[in-house]
């Protein structure tokens, strides 16, 4: 199943991933956080792992700080961090509730946690410390960083904006454009809009520019369904993922697939083969060039027997990832010597004949 | 815990009453609770509910709902929404409507009571008793309207519900009546009977007594007493004109050739002044909007003929706590909020309609959701995944 540009994490966690997050530095380091209870770091180009550091309750996300320190937090309410180099732990502090989901934001330089609390905690990664505790209307599901701004996905359907250098009110209240539960929230690299994933196999692309014209632009589609007699079976669609450089995305659902997208054109550029279980998590490498892709079942149908969990680091090649610009340059090239050569070329024609025709008359 | 006490003093007004009482020290917590701000520990508690209805395997899983349902009224003294009462009930009343189990179970029979602000809107017997209970209190009005929403429902035995409603117009005619006898008596002194208005009503009664036969305390099929309610309501409003001409079929030939039609077309202008309005631009005027009732007649306020005056350096503060311009927020916002004002029958009568809408549409399309839905669905509020899998962890892990 797994070709040459694919191969599996040996050493893989012993329960579900919940998270993985790939070096800000380079493609080589990957972060695994796992409802095993622990975080795992990988040496991605060796197929080794390089460290692994426990919490007291499984994990629910994990983010790198700098190519140094991991970030992590879960079930036991705590938030760590764990220097790379000397493999030493910090509890940083505590949230009331599991700690759903860690962001780092590199322009303010804070750390983000979200947890079923209802709250959004920052946390300064220099000393480390507390940096403030922002109530949220509902349990936090899903968070994403996009420049300055926070986009928090909660319960109820809703999403809401803030801004990290301004955290004193809430930016936008919006409410999700789908109709059932948010899965996921990505921000887009060039920090324009994020993109949304609900639990039934559907993927809303939102812009935060408030503006009319801008809001238009938004649209949601679906994916993640197959189609099995007669019946379409719909997926959650659990994770997302940025490529840095194209601003495209995957999506992974609950139906083992992985697709990419090119939001510019609306199309899809690609569509992998399908994974032994669910998709729980997907991480593009920083410069774009690897994919991580967790197949880990995470009882979207309750405690059943499911295929082993597993990470999957796959190469994707530009085709695979970059917006088709070529193909869309063909159409235009062809529309336009259709609408405007030809019809010059038979009106030279004609007229040359005329001319003839009357000369010979004459 | 003397602060409480103190507390408990203070916001005594903000207590909605239980029937079965509160506990002291229920109440003490949950107001010390809100006073700390500390919501921490309710949020705990409900989550702890939540995942309970979630993941109850035992035989009674109504003792889940009753237990969360009495926790939150002890928890939540002031009631409002984030109490999520409503909510609550709703889907614990709606969840077992099809368990035989607890139809005759005195818990969810409870649960209905405290929930049914509408049932039995199509039963006859339910107008019937509303509209008593105004008239008990004097609220003619209503008890009438009430009998009329009774009738645009379709409520069903038709026939009782009308011979009541004529009943009741029977009993309001009697009484505007006598009053207007009194009125004219005092009015008119050249009329014959000054000495006793009440027999002179009461005498009427009889002349159309004579022709029915029946006595003068009539209380189904007051002829008299109807044909005269019809005289005094028409300069009360061409609402009320256009819906008493449906009850004209039945007596409309006989009752305009009474004798005493004229005697009674001066009252009802007088009492009329009473709503009478005040002369106004006609060009302005609209007309009121048909309200639930029929009857209500909505003015709109008269606005000021003054500018109010507003001090130059009183601009409003540049920071407001929120910063969406109302202008470009509807764009951001997919559906409009749910209004609070509902009643729960209409949130339940909304709710299964979008259930049946979206039944069809799963029938049409065929669509499976490839995940437990009805787990994630089955509690107050919304659940996900993770949730209920760290439920699970901790079931397996502390035991």
């Amino acid at each position: 199943m797994t070709g040459a540009n694919e191969f599996k994490l040996t050493q893989g966690p012993d329960d579900s991933v919940s998270a993985v997050k790939f070096s800000p530095a380079s493609a080589q380091f990957l972060l695994v956080s796992s409802w095993d209870c622990t975080v795992r770091l990988y040496d991605v180009s060796a197929n080794s792992m390089r460290m692994k550091y426990q919490h007291l309750a499984p994990v629910l996300d994990c983010a790198f700080y700098d190519p140094t320190h991991a970030w992590s937090g879960g079930l036991d309410n705590q938030l760590k961090t764990h220097d790379l180099n000397t493999d030493q732990d910090t509890i940083v502090g505590t949230h009331d509730a599991p700690i759903r989901c860690v962001e780092y934001c590199p322009e303010v330089n804070v750390m983000v946690t979200g947890s079923w609390d209802m709250s959004v905690r920052l946390w300064d990664p220099r000393t480390p410390c507390n940096a403030g505790t922002f109530t949220q209307p509902e349990k936090v599901y899903t968070l994403s960083v996009a420049g300055d701004r926070l986009i928090v996905g909660t319960a109820g359907r809703r999403v809401l904006v803030w801004d990290l250098r301004n955290m004193g009110y809430v930016q936008q209240r919006r409410e999700s454009s789908l109709k059932y539960q948010t899965r996921c929230i990505r921000a887009f690299p060039n920090k324009q809009g994020y993109v949304l994933s609900s639990i039934e196999g559907r993927v809303a692309v939102e812009y935060l520019d408030p503006s009319l014209e801008v809001q238009k632009k938004k649209y949601a589609f679906k994916c993640h369904r197959l189609k099995e007699n007669g019946i379409e079976q719909v997926y959650p669609v659990n994770a997302i993922s940025f490529h840095s450089v194209h601003n495209t995305f995957a999506t992974g659902g609950s139906d083992g697939f992985v697709n990419i997208w090119d939001p510019f054109n609306k199309k899809r550029l690609c569509q992998f083969h399908r994974y032994p279980t669910s998709i729980a998590s997907l991480a593009f490498s920083i410069d774009g060039s690897l994919l991580a892709i967790a197949s880990s079942y995470m009882q979207e149908q309750g405690d059943i027997s499911h295929p082993a969990d597993a990470v999957y680091i796959r190469q994707v090649t530009d085709a695979e990832t970059k917006p088709n610009y070529r193909h869309s340059d063909c159409a235009v090239i062809i529309t336009v010597i259709v609408k405007v050569v030809v019809p010059v070329i038979i009106a030279v024609i004609v007229t040359v004949i005329m001319v003839i025709v009357a000369v010979i008359v004459q | 815990m003397a602060e409480c006490d103190a507390e408990w003093e203070l916001c005594k007004e903000n207590i909605q009453p239980l029937r079965q009482g509160r506990t002291i020290s229920a109440l003490h917590q949950a107001l010390c609770q809100q006073q700390e701000g500390n919501q921490t520990a309710l949020n705990q508690k409900k989550q702890a509910f939540e995942s309970e209805l979630r993941l109850y395997d035992g035989d009674d899983p109504l003792d889940v709902w009753v237990r969360y349902i009495k926790w939150t009224k002890q928890t939540f003294p002031q009631g409002g929404k984030e109490s999520n009462l409503s909510v609550l009930l709703e889907r614990a009343v709606t969840r077992f409507t099809a368990d035989k189990k607890y139809h005759n179970d005195a818990r969810y029979v409870e649960l209905w009571i405290e929930f049914a602000q509408g049932i039995g809107t199509l039963q006859a017997a339910l107008y019937i008793a509303w509209s008593e209970e105004h008239e008990k209190r004097g609220n003619l009005k209503m008890a009438d309207s009430v009998f009329q929403d009774g009738v645009k429902c379709g409520a069903e035995p038709a026939d009782k519900l009308h011979a009541f409603h004529r009943a009741l117009q029977a009993r309001v005619c009697r009484q505007m009546m006598s009053s207007m006898t009194d009125q004219q008596r005092d009015e008119d002194d050249d009329d014959e009977g000054p000495a006793d208005p009440q027999r002179s009503s009461l005498a009427e009664l009889k002349a159309r007594g004579k022709k029915k036969a029946v006595v003068p305390i009539n209380r189904v099929s007051a002829s008299a007493g109807y044909a005269r309610g019809l005289q005094f309501k028409q300069p009360l409003g061409p609402k009320q004109n256009s819906r008493l001409a449906i009850f004209d079929e039945n007596k409309a030939e006989t009752e305009p050739q009474e004798p005493k039609f004229e005697i009674w077309m001066a009252p009802p202008t007088a009492r009329a002044k009473e709503n009478e309005q005040k002369p106004e631009k006609w060009s302005n005027v609209k007309l009121p909007l048909k309200s639930r009732s029929g009857l209500s007649v909505t003015v709109p306020p008269p606005k000021p003929s003054f500018q109010p005056f507003v001090e130059e350096d009183d601009q409003p503060p540049t920071v407001t706590p929120c910063k969406i311009n109302p202008a470009v927020n509807p764009v951001l916002s997919a559906r409009k909020p749910c209004r609070p004002e509902q009643t729960p029958l209409k949130k339940l009568q909304e709710r299964q309609q979008l259930m049946q809408l979206q039944t069809q549409e799963d029938g049409k399309s065929r669509e499976q959701s490839m995940y437990c839905r009805e787990l994630l669905d089955s509690g107050a509020t919304e659940f996900c995944f993770e949730e209920l899998r760290a439920e699970r962890y901790w079931q397996k892990h502390t035991h």
